[in-house]
């Protein structure tokens, strides 16, 4: 089958005097000379720039191919953020991964945000402790990000690495690992409306590109900044092109993502069910979905939705040190 | 429409096609359909040689009829039909996927769509030895979950590995990416000598790609041939166009389809891509159900197989997150509406004692 | 070495347009003298439970088959090529087929088994040797049928033109079917860009060659298009009365809507025995699939727009009419 030249990303303007031109299929080109293609579509040199990148595959559409054992052996490097509630890292076997999109849905005050500060400060547990040393950035359009909150749990995080300090090395890291440090590794990112968020997404490679280190997004949430585009199909697409987004910036930069979700009621016949917000289309975004909620007065985690693993419960609480195991004694 | 060039043809000379093109004729097409006589009387060309050149342009440009009879001897020596590895499935499917088709599979998150597409990947390069490529388009394939699954059917080591080669992943998040991924799959990977004109004609030449080891050809050279390939999902790519511009998202989504259909029918592959579901607001029950496969009426045309994948939801405590239905809502082959439920679970099985998944949580504890 | 396998498959394309002019003169000689019009005989009654009695198609005549999904338009296409290739003695009138397939929805595999339970029907089993009988007998029913695959409307007129010589050598094929015309609706739309008559012009360009081989010719044609909005699920009960909906209007170019004599709307029916519905999902017992198709026709001797509506449901051997 000739390939088209409509499958090619070209702006309207060019693909138009192409096909006015006669040409219809990328085989058409063949044989041409640069300077016969100009003259016999009337495009000017920088088009043909444009069409020789695209003919080539470059730009925002590359895509990359390897065997699944090359890719074993990636994801065998790459790391995952504990949560200091070890029932729900073993869940997901390790924690909040890297390279992938955790999303965490649940009501009002069951503990999402506090699960993002947790893993925010998690992440940046050096790797003599064997954690990431990472840096984060949390897009925060609730704000819901509490400086006192946030610091707590880095103290509590902090004193649990002091306490295992055995040699030299970590004692060396235990002194450049401070609320301090942790604190100005945050990068915070107060969004009020989904153009500042898709805006801010749009400046993110240029951002990594500065900051190496980063491997953590946390957008708190997802939500509220999209639930209110009273145009349904005009969310569904922004939310579907913001999902592609998420999973390219995880992958090509090998980030973790983690985001938050609303809950909503879904009538069915005379049932009422509470799903997660945003519409099923987006569900298919995150890689894993972890649904936050209260059963017989204990807050439970689900694993809902994750290629890796089957769907498990477990409980946890929330202390003032933050997320914990529940038999864990404060 | 493909222009006329003077190497096309015997008789086709440089100067002819300047004649012609004087004459307003510069396609094959404008050749084919414009009236011979005047126009050799135009070119001031003998009509015989016209006509010569007409008819064989016209064999080399058109398609050409097969009588049904060679068609179906063909179709009978390379049909092959593909197990997915699950018996339930394959009883839904007349016994698995079948190449030259396009098989759908839909669902809402979390249905067992990719778990489904792992199986079938891991049963095609474990146990039919063939090649399986594997189109990403929302990160979700997990290689180690494939290991899970390669575990459970062989303790070999050395098996797992091979089985882990022959299964190649395309990573891509855009529809102008997939369609440049499909096309290079399907590109004569001989293709790239003889390169006369400029750069833009090089590329061309040179089939745009230069990822190694991605042609079906090739591929099938270096021992085994591909005979599944997977998109998960094909939704993820279509779905944010279709907001937009609409006869653009259109013709792109025709695209996709067209090179998978070409795909399927010209390397006899069993293609198999998964679709979001829609949910129908209103109460009308008439179709049965009230979930659909996303994408539309235009898509809804080309899968010759479509499944639909549901959890299980059963009131109360009996819950088995893991067990899922299949319902079949389009075929040629068997009657509509038939449903079969599997357990997720059944790839993570062994025929020995542990479970694949347990050895690994061991493994990494 | 590449360049060495480059060469070869230029030389196989080359051959491949040898091995066709080859044939298409070996067809020539087949037919002997170029057809008369006259010699082609009238597929009026191809299918009557389809038409109204004074709306048949007339030789010359082009039906479009109009529905989404699902419908039982290509299941209807089955039925008519049974029609035309089952021998005489069968049931069937023996004639040659062209099947333009555009979507790659023709299952050969369906086909064949519709045909073999056909032929089983017609054909009791006499002797313990018939198997071999009935194999050859599938066969040249088989070889009645011409199918020829298009990926682009460029190839689709092209491949029309190619197919005259078909026409005028082989005076037995007298119908064209074409599964679907609409099936380059949204690239031509693409690649026309902002002009609308250049985006119908590769369709307007088919249609007007397809009219002068109808002329010329006196074939038949039935040709698939699919509806391209999602028709409320709904209103299928009540669709009938309201059969020229704005959905169901044509989108296709004029000189197409022109050419087409008869349009079946094919609609997916409530099945007869639907019994619990209430889950949503469990419908356990097979549900036997009604479909109906509407039958307009634009013209006619009476010179009133005679219509018809028939419903059918598949089995194994294909299309089964309710009534007659």
């Amino acid at each position: 089958m000739q390939r088209s030249l409509l499958s090619l990303p070209l702006n309207f303007s060019l693909r138009n005097k192409l096909f006015n031109a006669g040409f219809r299929v990328i085989a058409d080109l063949q044989r041409l000379t640069d300077s016969e293609l100009i003259h016999e579509a009337g495009v000017s040199q920088q088009d043909v720039l444009e069409l020789l990148q695209a003919v080539r595959g470059e730009g925002g559409d590359a895509w990359s191919s390897s065997t699944s054992l090359e890719l074993l052996q990636k994801e065998g490097e790459s790391r995952s953020i504990v949560s200091f509630c070890s029932q729900l890292d073993e869940a997901l076997s390790g924690g909040v991964p890297v390279g992938k999109i955790t999303e965490v849905c649940g009501t009002p005050g069951v503990g999402k945000t506090q699960l993002c500060l947790q893993v925010a400060v998690d992440v940046q547990i050096p790797p003599c402790f064997g954690g990431l040393g990472g840096h984060v950035i949390f897009v925060d359009t609730e704000g819901g990000f509490l400086l006192q909150r946030i610091e707590d749990i880095a103290a509590a995080v902090v004193r649990h690495c002091s306490l295992l300090v055995e040699d030299d090395e970590q004692r060396e890291g235990i002194l450049t690992f401070t609320v301090e440090t942790i604190l100005s590794n945050i990068y915070v990112v107060r969004c009020n409306d989904y153009i500042e968020v898709l805006a801010q997404l749009h400046l993110l490679p240029d951002f990594l590109l500065e900051h190496p280190r980063t491997c953590l997004l946390v957008i708190d949430s997802v939500a509220c900044p999209f639930r209110h585009i009273e145009v349904v199909s005009q969310r569904t697409q922004l939310l579907q092109s913001l999902g592609l987004q998420l999973t390219n910036l995880a992958i090509r930069y090998n980030l973790a993502v983690l985001v938050t979700n609303h809950m909503t009621t879904r009538l069915q016949g005379s049932q009422s069910q509470l799903v997660p917000a945003l519409g099923e289309l987006w569900g298919h975004a995150p890689t894993i979905r972890l649904l936050l909620q209260w059963l017989n007065s204990q807050r439970v985690a689900i694993v809902v939705k994750s290629p890796d693993h089957m769907e498990a419960i477990v409980q946890y609480q929330i202390t003032s040190d933050g997320l914990r195991d529940v038999d864990e004694s404060v | 429409m493909v222009f006329l060039r003077a190497d096309m043809c015997p008789g086709l000379d440089s100067d002819l096609v300047r004649d012609l093109r004087a004459a307003d004729v510069k396609t094959v097409e404008d050749l084919v359909s414009s009236n011979l006589e005047d126009l050799a009387h135009r070119c001031s060309v003998s009509y015989k040689a016209l006509y010569a050149i007409r008819r064989v342009l016209l064999a080399q440009h058109s398609a050409f009829p097969v009588s049904g009879a060679d068609l179906y001897e063909e179709l009978l020596s390379s049909t092959a039909i593909i197990s997915t590895g699950n018996p339930s499935l394959d009883k839904l499917l007349d016994s698995g996927l079948y190449t030259g088709e396009i098989t759908e599979l839909s669902g809402g998150p979390g249905s067992g769509k990719s778990q489904v597409c792992f199986g079938v990947a891991v049963h095609v390069s474990l146990q039919l030895k063939q090649n399986v490529i594997y189109v990403d388009t929302t990160g979700g394939l997990s290689a180690s979950r494939l290991l899970q699954m390669l575990r459970a059917q062989t303790c070999n080591v050395e098996e797992q590995m091979e089985a882990l080669q022959r299964i190649r992943v395309c990573r891509l998040f855009d529809i102008f990416a997939l369609l440049h991924c499909l096309h290079t799959l399907c590109s004569d990977s001989s293709s790239s000598s003889s390169v006369e004109g400029g750069a833009v004609a090089a590329a061309v030449a040179a089939g745009g790609g230069g990822v190694e080891g991605v042609s079906l050809q090739q591929a099938s050279v270096s021992g085994g041939s591909v005979k599944a390939v997977i998109v998960d999902s094909v939704s993820a790519v279509i779905s944010p166009l279709l907001g937009g511009n609409h006869t653009e998202a259109m013709s792109l989504m025709i695209q996709v389809a067209g090179i998978l259909r070409t795909m399927a029918k010209d390397f006899n592959v069993a293609v198999l891509v998964t679709n979001h579901v829609t949910r129908n607001t209103s109460s009308s029950r008439s179709c049965g159900t009230d979930v659909q496969p996303g994408l539309g009426v235009s898509w809804s045309h080309i899968p010759r197989t479509r499944v639909l994948l549901e959890r299980v939801e059963e009131a109360g405590t009996g819950i088995q997150p893991s067990v899922r239905s299949a319902t079949l809502i389009k075929s040629s082959r068997q009657p509509c509406f038939l449903r079969e439920e599997f357990d997720l679970r059944f790839w993570s099985q062994t025929k020995t004692s542990t479970s694949g998944k347990r050895k690994r949580e061991e493994s990494d504890s | 070495m590449v360049m060495s396998s480059h060469s070869s498959f230029t030389v196989k394309t080359k051959t491949r347009a040898e091995i066709k002019l080859a044939s298409e003169e070996r067809i020539k000689n087949m037919g002997e003298s170029a057809a008369r019009p006259g010699d082609r005989r009238c597929l009026k009654d191809i299918e009557p439970r389809l038409f109204s009695d004074d709306g048949r198609p007339e030789q010359g005549g082009v039906v479009e088959l109009y529905g989404p999904e699902g419908t039982g338009k290509t299941e209807l296409l089955y039925h008519l090529i049974c029609r035309c290739v089952l021998p005489k003695s069968a049931g069937g009138l023996e004639l040659d087929v062209m099947f333009v397939d555009t979507d790659y929805s023709l299952d050969m595999f369906r086909l064949v088994s519709i045909l073999d339970s056909r032929l089983n029907k017609a054909l009791p089993k006499s002797s313990p040797s018939a198997g071999s009988d009935e194999e050859a007998l599938l066969r040249s029913c088989l070889s009645r049928l011409l199918v020829v695959h298009c990926s682009s409307s460029a190839q689709l007129l092209l491949t029309l033109h190619f197919l005259e010589n078909s026409f005028s050598s082989r005076p037995s094929l007298e119908l064209l079917l074409i599964d679907s015309i609409s099936a380059f609706y949204w690239l031509d739309r693409c690649e026309g860009g902002p002009s609308f008559s250049k985006q119908e012009e590769k369709l307007s360009k088919c249609s007007d060659l397809l009219s002068r081989l109808l002329r010329d010719y006196r074939i038949t044609v039935f040709a698939t298009c699919h509806s391209i909005r999602r028709v409320q699920t709904g209103l299928s009960s009540s669709a009938s009365l309201s059969y020229s909906s704005d959905s169901d209007r044509s989108y296709l170019c004029r000189s197409w809507q022109r050419l087409v004599t008869h349009r079946l709307m094919c609609f997916r029916q409530e099945a007869a025995n639907n019994t619990s519905d209430e889950a949503g999902s469990s419908i356990q017992q097979r549900i036997q699939q009604v479909f109906r198709v509407h039958c307009i026709s634009s013209f006619s001797s009476s010179g009133s727009k005679p219509y018809k509506t028939n419903s059918f449901y598949v089995t194994d051997a294909g299309v089964e009419f309710t009534s007659v």
